[in-house]
């Protein structure tokens, strides 16, 4: 994947696993699983791109994350949104909002 | 809050990038898993379902190594970023981060500089081994009011064999003095040190070349043997690599080298070029002389293991045994045991520290401009920031971008202030007083580069911390709705700025205080009536060899020397005097008159030896009674004369001519009696800020001593002299040679040398630290009228003459001043206390300093706001309602 694409998407990811755990705490592979689930299939998050997502998104105290037990007694990461983190969410759904403004009126000239 | 999770995050990864690997690997472990089994409920079997989950995953190599470097990356990208971001804005405002530059760099400087000293003085190991097991043991005598002072030989014998704590104990003489070599051209004077035998051996210190001294050299034995310091081998005996073995004539004496020591060692004084034994006679070892005159240093080596209360109170045993045993010297003889580094430093302690705590407050002050240099930049760039924050970055970013500017300017600043203060190191050993710091040559070492470094990291907290804070608080909807300029009106950022002003101003006025107490006391020291007159006299020393080994010699020579001093052309009037003046009296002993009961003693009378044309060369009236003459030999009656200070004391109400003097404090059938026949005025004779002493002048046709100081009195230029005494002298005696040249002016300023230097250290630093909160409240001031340039605009418009509205700046000025002043004043009432010590009749909370020192900033502070207030009264109602 080549850096200027990967920069797009990321933000993308972020946002979209942002939204995701504004309902409620998940683990890796829950929140790609919602996010395939919610999108009707469309979006399909490169798994080897979320848990970086994950990391980036810890160190910027937007995200927390701790070790818990799943029903089957299994040993999984959760991760939930953090004040900042639920603040940052509408500040980057109005910047993707405003993003998509921007092309659509770039794509309207014509 | 975010940004300490943030950090918290980030931290586990630093401190356990394993465990962070391993939960990583369990991670993807626990995803495949569930991608597994998801794939095996929509039909796969269990092996296909693994391998299109592991597939679908990507390569997971990768993902570890791409999560691996999010996590290095992030850091060092974001502080990157970050640097080069504050780099740009801070090239945007040149002047702002220059003048901030200059101003930390002016801070950190001179901290630097000081803390070199301090670092070399105080905290520098000594260069012997086990250093913190060597202890000086002075002597202690409330009567004679001794503090600190040298040993008895005799005493310093017992303490060695009466403390077993004691490893050995060794004594020297504190100070150098001059031995004088010939035979090698012409005579060269070496600065040596005179010690007992086990000198090297007690402090343990070896020699480079051949031996140190034994033990037994310290008693004499007919030949004589000297170690030579790297600095006098170098100096006086070309480096000679053979030098051990070979003798030498000195003073007279054929001396053997015996071994060279490292350049470390210069012990006890800096420029010391040999040691010699001081060669005590031994069959002495039981006279009274021997625990009457006290002349050595005594240092001790503890045992190891053994602890200084334990050996202490060996020592009080081995005291109190001696106070019974001998009566006679030891009654009141106490004996003082401390840390060798404690005693060396000891007098250097206090002026450092004020020093140290001057250029502290500099560099709080310096901290303060900058801060609100910041807090006026933070102010201009709202709009940007309010931008930045409704574009979307992270108000935590914003405010580690603020503290990275800070750190930046404080980097550039402690760099530059590095710099600065190297220089000042090299400035201040250079024009130090002669032996005023333990070690002389210092300079930045690995100590003092980490000092550096903290204070560099401290300044930019201290100044740093209010602008992001304020960042921090900063509502961006509000400062783009005010068009970006009311917001610095009033509020936090002003509070702000005021009480970084007023703590300017307190910390400046402390500073000018203790300045201006230090002036005034070295004013008293330098007016100070010695009792002589100073101007136009030259001293000389010189010492006669042992080969004047009778007083007719002695006397043959003196009287001639006198004589052809006379003979100079430009010589008005010359005399000999046994210690050049303020250099303080040859020795001290007890007295008593003839006819007081007993107890009648005084102790710490001032003896010196003089020719009788001494006091008409000093100018020193000669009050009573008749001065020394041809009548008073060696053989006559010996004769006395005292000062106006013993006659007013002792001999209160009584005529002191006639009546007789001893030197003991319970004459016997052997002691000398003296006859008073004069009574001279009373003279300074320790240094200018030392009360002077009760002295008795002894003459030196009775008493020829070998060692005398020449005063020769012009009406021109003294040092002018010294040659034409060099010829006198050569032409008597070509072996002799003179020491100490100079004019008695030259000794009074040195000997106010220390307080000379201390002074105007502190005036300097306190002069930079005045100017820069000068320039702190003309800065607020500045912006103060910047800000409400539309208020005074609209003030003007409604009928406001200039003058009111110059004068509102004014007044702001002058309450921020009188708001540090009065902080200021109340601390500096109490912390002045500390300086009592180096104060000479100047009180340290006197009066008329801190009066002047108050009406020094208030007026500098009308001056700071003088442009300002001008800039306010002209402002233009038209411009100002316009300007939006």
């Amino acid at each position: 994947m080549s850096s200027d694409q990967s920069d797009v998407l990321r933000g993308t990811l972020d946002l979209l696993i942002l939204k995701t755990l504004t309902l409620e705490p998940m683990h890796g592979w829950g929140i790609s699983a919602r996010i395939q689930q919610v999108s009707r299939g469309l979006l399909d998050v490169n798994q080897g791109s979320l848990y970086p997502a994950l990391q980036r998104l810890e160190q910027r105290g937007w995200i927390e994350s701790d070790w818990r037990r799943t029903e089957n007694n299994r040993r999984a990461k959760y991760y939930r949104l953090t004040s900042s983190g639920r603040r940052a969410v509408g500040a980057e759904t109005a910047n993707w909002r405003r993003y998509v403004e921007a092309v659509e009126l770039i794509l309207d000239i014509t | 809050m975010s940004l300490l999770s943030g950090l918290r995050a980030r931290l586990r990864v630093l401190r356990h990038p394993l465990a962070a690997d391993r939960d990583l690997a369990e991670e993807i472990r626990f995803h495949i898993e569930l991608e597994t089994r998801q794939n095996i409920e929509r039909g796969m079997s269990p092996e296909e379902a693994r391998r299109v989950a592991v597939a679908r995953f990507g390569g997971v190599q990768r993902v570890r190594e791409d999560h691996r470097d999010v996590r290095r990356l992030q850091l060092i990208e974001d502080f990157i970023g970050d640097v080069r971001f504050a780099l740009r804005s801070l090239r945007r405002t040149p002047a702002l981060a220059g003048a901030a530059v200059v101003t930390l760099a002016l801070g950190i400087g001179a901290n630097v500089a000081i803390f070199s000293a301090v670092n070399a003085v105080v905290l520098r190991p000594l260069p012997f081994p086990a250093p913190d097991r060597l202890m000086v043991i002075t002597e202690e005598n409330p009567e004679k009011h001794w503090h600190l002072n040298v040993a008895a030989p005799a005493n310093l014998f017992d303490w060695r064999s009466g403390v077993s704590d004691f490893a050995d104990v060794t004594g020297y003489i504190d100070g150098l003095g001059k031995s004088t070599l010939t035979g090698r051209g012409d005579p060269q004077i070496l600065e040596t040190s005179r010690t007992l035998g086990n000198f090297f051996s007690t402090l343990g210190a070896r020699a480079t070349m051949g031996r140190t001294l034994t033990e037994d050299e310290t008693w004499r034995n007919g030949t004589h043997v000297m170690v030579l310091s790297d600095k006098g081998w170098r100096e006086h005996f070309g480096a000679d690599p053979n030098v051990v073995g070979k003798s030498f004539t000195m003073d007279g004496d054929l001396v053997q080298i015996v071994g060279v020591m490292p350049p470390s060692f210069v012990y006890p004084r800096e420029g010391v070029d040999g040691w010699r034994p001081l060669e005590l006679n031994k069959a002495n070892m039981g006279a009274v002389s021997f625990r009457r005159a006290h002349y050595l240093r005594a240092v001790a080596r503890l045992n190891p293991g053994v602890t200084q209360a334990h050996a202490d109170a060996q020592l009080q045993a081995v005291v109190d045994r001696l106070k019974r045993e001998y009566p006679g010297t030891n009654r009141v003889m106490g004996a003082l045991m401390m840390p060798l580094h404690d005693f060396l430093i000891g007098d250097t302690r206090l002026p450092l520290l004020v020093l140290l705590t001057s250029v502290a407050f500099l560099l709080l002050i310096a901290c303060a401009n900058v801060g609100n240099l910041l807090l006026v930049q933070a102010a201009g760039r709202q709009r940007e920031a309010a931008l930045r924050l409704a574009l979307g970055a992270g108000r935590e970013r914003l405010v580690r971008q603020a503290l990275t500017e800070s750190l930046v300017l404080s980097t550039v600043g402690g760099l530059a202030g590095l710099a600065i203060g190297w220089a000042g190191t090299r400035a201040f050993v250079r024009l130090q007083p002669d032996g005023m710091l333990r070690v002389h040559d210092f300079g930045v070492d690995s100590t003092v580069l980490g000092y550096v470094l903290a204070i560099t990291l401290l300044s930019a907290l201290i100044f740093g911390v209010a602008p992001a804070l304020w960042m921090r608080h900063r509502n961006p909807a509000d400062s783009l709705k005010e068009g970006g300029r009311g917001a610095a009106q009033g509020g936090r950022a002003k509070r702000w700025g005021d009480a970084l002003v007023v703590c300017e101003v307190a910390l400046a006025l402390l500073m000018t205080v203790g300045a201006g107490l230090l002036v005034r006391s070295f004013y008293q020291i330098a007016h100070v009536d010695p009792g002589f007159d100073s101007h136009g006299v030259l001293s000389a020393s010189f010492q006669l060899p042992a080969r004047y080994d009778s007083s007719a010699k002695i006397l043959a020579f003196m009287n001639e020397l006198e004589r052809r001093a006379r003979a100079i052309p430009g010589v008005t009037s010359a005399a000999l005097v046994s210690n050049s003046p303020f250099n303080g009296p040859s020795y001290t002993s007890d007295f008593i008159a003839y006819g007081r009961p007993e107890g009648g003693y005084g102790t710490e009378i001032g003896n010196r030896v003089i020719t009788p044309s001494y006091f008409e060369t000093m100018k020193v009236p000669l009050l009573r009674g008749r001065n020394f003459g041809p009548e008073d030999r060696e053989g006559s009656t010996p004769v006395l004369i005292i000062n106006e200070a013993l006659a007013k004391s002792y001999f209160k109400g009584e005529d002191p001519i006639g009546q007789r003097l001893s030197f003991d404090k319970v004459p016997t059938a052997k002691s000398t009696w003296y006859t008073i026949i004069g009574v001279a005025g009373t003279e300074h004779v320790d240094a200018l800020d030392v009360a002077p002493r009760i002295e008795a002048f002894h003459d030196e046709a009775q008493e020829p001593s070998n060692y005398m100081v020449a005063l020769l009195r012009t009406n021109g230029d003294p040092i002018a002299l010294a040659p034409a005494v060099r010829v006198a002298m050569r032409e008597l005696d070509p072996a002799i040679a003179l020491l100490d040249v100079h004019s008695v002016d030259e000794l009074r300023a040195s000997s106010m040398a220390r307080a000379r230097f201390l002074t105007t250290l502190l005036l300097a630093f306190a002069l930079i630290g005045l100017t820069l909160s000068v320039v702190g409240v003309y800065g607020v001031l500045a912006q103060m009228s910047r800000n409400r340039t539309r208020e005074m605009g609209i003030r003007i418009a409604l009928g406001a003459q200039s003058a009111q509205v110059r004068w509102l700046v004014v007044r702001q000025g002058l309450r921020l001043t009188a708001a540090g002043l009065v902080i200021g004043a109340t601390v500096a009432v109490f912390a002045t206390r500390v300086m009592t010590k180096l104060l000479f009749n100047v009180s340290p909370n006197d009066p008329l300093t801190l009066a002047g020192v108050v009406v020094l900033l208030g007026a500098t502070s009308v001056v700071a706001a003088w442009i300002p207030a001008a800039n306010a009264g002209r402002a233009d109602p038209v411009v100002a309602l316009r300007a939006d």
